[in-house]
């Protein structure tokens, strides 16, 4: 991709009128760290909207607003009773690439290495786009395909509600990477809700390891319900492997991170679980 | 397309390709401590601080510079007057062929801006983005300790 003009809107209205007026040719910058690895000379004009705002992060009834310009740096220096996304930025890249890349820009495209989907999935968070109308997305809407199915022409992801997890929940997440900066060969989230030793309801995503994030919906139905059980959990994910269709690469193979999920989902079910019952949330 | 911006203390103007990453406008304005290594945000040796943040600037289009403050590591010290996070890297040893430690040596100054007493592990984590083929790593983190602690010179 070359970018052939570049504009920098000052509020989200002349941003939108921006993108409307330049159509298919309009990209929407959003941090810009990604664009290294995209492919091919295709022009386009490049629309910055790291000057219309959104780029904070509020606390709300039962959750946080996170504006879609916040940078992962700002997420990872985060700190509220509740807030876990903190532990997601951690293992973002490294300290500089956190320091420019924002939440949105991280979900408005799934590349494979997108850290976000999955966390957001697994706390079910909702996306706001702004357009005619504002409209809201259920993080399981959205990321069900590329997001890029929801924006019409003008349309600008601006925030990202996200739940806190609260008192009997628990969030888990795992990256696995080849070191510690390189892209995610596999990511995993758990949210999960506890009583006693039954797990009341749980939400598991998986990233990176399949073409796109998705919940493991065999595991969840398996668990919700059910008392703990590492056996169960052995028994649910050999499915849910089975029904999955997996990513592989030169630098590593289906048979791989099959064997990578295999050990980091139930890692991350018993993290969860575990800090439902008290321990970190 | 034009763009003006506080480089190193000093008003800078410049025409540039709206394709046109930071590492290449800063270059052609003669700032070589800046680095192209790997050129895809994995090195760290072209890294510069943007409005107080350390960013990896070979991601950057030089258009986002645009009414900003870069700073890189020629403007915080010299040979006659070092800062002291690059004099505790020589009196540590830390330093060989020197190709990363522009970047590096910024990474830590947007660290020790904001605090001057970071522990080891937030050392660790803001100069996660750095790679060096030459020290191991050992003789940096000793440095920046040094600095943290207050006995750099």
């Amino acid at each position: 991709m070359k970018l052939i003009a570049y504009h920098r809107p000052a509020a989200l209205a002349e941003a939108r009128h921006l993108l409307r007026e330049l159509g298919a040719a309009a990209m929407p910058l959003a941090g810009c760290t990604s664009h290294s690895f995209v492919k091919g000379d295709e022009e386009r004009i490049g629309v910055d909207l790291a000057k219309i705002g959104f780029d904070t992060i509020e606390r709300a009834d039962g959750g946080f607003i996170v504006g879609a310009n916040a940078r992962v740096a700002d997420l990872q220096a985060h700190r509220a009773p509740g807030w876990v996304l903190d532990r997601v930025a951690l293992r973002f890249v490294s300290q500089p690439v956190r320091n420019m890349t924002t939440l949105g820009g991280n979900i408005a495209r799934i590349f494979p290495w997108n850290d976000f989907p999955v966390a957001l999935l697994a706390l079910n968070a909702t996306v706001t786009i702004a357009g005619e109308e504002d409209r809201q997305l259920p993080a399981d809407i959205y990321f069900d395909g590329q997001p890029a199915r929801h924006f019409k022409a003008g349309d600008i992801l601006i925030r990202v509600f996200v739940p806190d997890v609260g008192a009997g929940c628990g969030f888990a997440y795992r990256k696995d990477t080849l070191v510690s900066m390189a892209f995610s060969r596999l990511t995993a989230a758990v949210w999960l809700q506890r009583e006693g030793k039954t797990i009341r309801d749980a939400r598991i995503a998986l990233g990176a390891a399949v073409p796109l994030p998705l919940r493991l919906e065999l595991v969840e139905e398996a668990v919700v319900g059910k008392v703990y059980s590492a056996e169960l959990i052995a028994d649910a994910m050999e499915r849910q492997i089975a029904a999955l269709r997996w990513r592989s690469s030169d630098a590593f193979s289906e048979e791989y991170v099959q064997q990578l999920a295999r050990a980091h989902v139930p890692d991350a079910l018993e993290e969860a679980f575990r800090a439902a019952g008290g321990g970190r949330k | 397309m034009n763009i003006a911006f506080t480089l190193n203390g000093k008003p800078q103007e410049l025409t540039i390709s709206p394709n046109e990453k930071l590492t290449e406008a800063l270059r052609r304005l003669g700032v070589y401590s800046v680095k192209t290594g790997c050129n895809e945000g994995a090195c760290g040796s072209c890294v510069v601080n943007v409005n107080g943040r350390a960013v990896k600037s070979c991601l950057m289009y030089a258009a986002q510079v645009d009414g900003g403050c870069v700073e890189t590591v020629e403007f915080i010290g010299s040979l006659d007057n070092p800062h002291p996070i690059q004099s505790a890297l020589v009196e540590e040893g830390a330093v060989q062929c020197g190709f990363c430690m522009g970047g590096l040596i910024m990474s830590a100054k947007a660290v020790f801006d904001k605090n001057p007493s970071p522990t080891d592990e937030e050392l660790a984590i803001h100069l996660d983005g750095h790679l060096c083929r030459c020290t191991g790593y050992e003789k940096i983190q000793s440095a920046l300790r040094k600095v943290s602690s207050g006995a750099a010179s």
